[in-house]
């Protein structure tokens, strides 16, 4: 009992210890998205280069695909396209969902989708264009929805609409490798 | 004159901040609102409710927040909608799950510990007490001697 004791202090530090330590190896922005193993939010939202062409959940389903989060302000976005590029190239669906910023009406433009259409054209011709088709979440309703909590983000939508995978942050190579390409594939099959 | 102007720019300040007021039906409905928004917690900004942050997620959450406050949404029901779509994380109020229930169990068992180890400690005090009677002492010390004694040559 008196051994116990005495070594209780050095096991207790120990605990500490590794608890701190693991916490060093953490990433604080990884959490558990609200979002996996359920449907797509509903939504009807336009495509961002044909305005006329409404998107639904029901028009999405088939196969399996990635929804990116992204917009041309966004540095982090701008510097993903080129490697899903390469993956769009390797036969990885990906659509796109345009994140666009609030306006403020005392600063800012109203919003011109003219303008929107010529900086997107321009920046998916520069750094690769990965995307099938985007669609233009204006107001951020549906990435509200998704639980989306800035850009870039990545979902894994199967073919029946169920999300699959949350990632937020760029995908680089070692992410495709390591986290979202078992799930892709895994998903993917029939 | 300077006093004027500073004034002047003061009156401006002020009025600036006053088209930032959103308009509620009641008191009651602002004062929920600034609960609220105290309570959610920001997903970007980490440490940072959503009153405080000015991150593009933070503003359409409290936008949220507020046009679900004038649709008549009770206090659960505004919490409930954003936790279904950020998760518990987005509340500073965890619910008691098998994950969190530690949080409270926690402390309560470190000082059920500490209360253990006071009467262990306590105990073995007062039986140690029992040697300071002066016949236990004597036989010990006698034994001691013997011990000794029994070493020499």
């Amino acid at each position: 009992m008196r051994k116990i004791i005495f070594y209780a202090p050095l096991a207790l530090f120990l605990a500490l210890a590794l608890f701190l330590l693991s916490g060093l190896f953490s990433d604080p922005r990884e959490r558990a998205s609200a979002i996996i193993d359920k449907p797509l939010p509903n939504f009807a939202l336009a495509d961002l280069m044909q305005p006329d062409k409404i998107w639904t959940p029901e028009a999405l389903t088939g196969e399996t695909f990635l929804l990116n989060v992204w917009g041309v302000w966004c540095p982090t976005c701008n510097a993903e396209l080129g490697y899903l590029t390469e993956l769009r190239q390797q036969g990885v669906n990906i659509v796109g969902l345009y994140y666009e910023l609030p306006r403020d009406p005392a600063f800012d433009a109203p919003f011109d989708l003219a303008v929107l259409q010529q900086d997107v054209a321009l920046k998916l011709q520069q750094q690769g264009n990965p995307y099938q088709f985007n669609m233009l979440d204006l107001e951020r309703s549906l990435s509200l929805d998704l639980g989306v909590s800035g850009a870039p983000e990545t979902f894994i939508v199967d073919a029946n609409g169920i999300v699959r995978a949350h990632h937020i942050g760029d995908i680089n190579p070692q992410v495709w490798r390591t986290k979202l390409a078992p799930l892709y594939q895994q998903w993917s099959q029939p | 004159m300077r006093a004027l102007l500073l004034c002047g720019l003061l009156c401006a300040s002020i009025s600036l901040m006053a088209q930032d007021i959103l308009p509620f039906d009641n008191e009651q409905q602002r004062q929920l609102f600034n609960q609220l928004t105290e309570e959610l917690r920001c997903p970007q900004c980490q440490n940072q409710n959503i009153a405080d942050s000015n991150a593009i997620v933070a503003v359409d959450m409290r936008q949220k927040t507020y046009q679900l406050i004038r649709e008549g949404k009770d206090r659960q029901q505004v919490l409930d909608y954003m936790v279904q779509r950020y998760g518990d994380f987005v509340h500073y109020q965890p619910p008691l799950n098998r994950y969190t229930l530690w949080l409270w169990l926690a402390p309560v068992l470190l000082l059920l510990g500490l209360a253990a180890t006071g009467i262990y400690r306590r105990t073995r005090h007062s039986a140690e007490r029992d040697n300071t009677n002066p016949a236990n002492l004597n036989t010990e010390l006698d034994q001691l001697i013997e011990r000794y004694r029994s070493k020499k040559p």
